[in-house]
């Protein structure tokens, strides 16, 4: 039955929430796990393997915290130079 | 001498020419295609270009492209005791 509702007559009415729900943050925390996985991956093989660590990796452990050394402010929300706090989260548009 | 085992899970779609270029030097064409390099500096580097994209694996030695296929297959449910014309022992 069709039931008259704001964004089913407005047509370009449908929002996003501001905030991510706890599965969203969740898949979040399992990207950037992810990626941390990769980079050690890298460094256990090259050290086996005897070789010099590669710069990049050098760099990404100078540098970058792991996922769970991260503040909610950087896992959740990026950079953007438009919004008034200059934050926005990784879901929005 | 290890090898990567290099799969390539997020898609380059919408990103930076370069990173397209590195994924195409590592002969990453499409999602969960997987490739093995031998471990050395260079591909190293390149992995570091794609890390958000890409899942990594030390192994012994490269599979053929047909072993990848086998692993990947999903359990059938049954198993074969004898074919046909077969005494089983």
């Amino acid at each position: 039955m069709f039931k008259s509702t704001s964004p089913l007559f407005g047509g370009l009415l449908w929002k996003i929430p501001w905030r991510l729900s706890p599965p969203q943050k969740a898949r979040q925390r399992k990207r950037l796990r992810a990626v941390d996985e990769v980079v050690d991956t890298v460094s256990e093989a090259l050290k086996r393997n005897g070789m010099p660590m590669a710069k990049a990796v050098e760099r990404w452990y100078a540098e970058m915290p792991q996922e769970e050394e991260m503040l909610p402010k950087d896992k959740y929300t990026i950079y953007d130079r438009k919004e008034k706090s200059y934050r926005k989260g990784i879901h929005s548009k | 001498m290890s090898y990567f085992r290099i799969t390539l899970m997020r898609s380059a779609i919408g990103l930076p020419q370069r990173t397209t270029g590195v994924l195409k030097a590592l002969g990453l064409k499409k999602r969960m295609a997987t490739v093995f390099h031998p471990v050395s500096l260079d591909v190293a580097g390149q992995i570091m270009k794609v890390k958000e994209l890409v899942s990594v694996q030390e192994v012994d030695r490269p599979l053929t492209k047909q072993e990848v296929h086998l692993q990947r297959k999903p359990d059938p449910g049954y198993y074969i005791e004898c074919h046909s014309g077969q005494e089983d022992a």
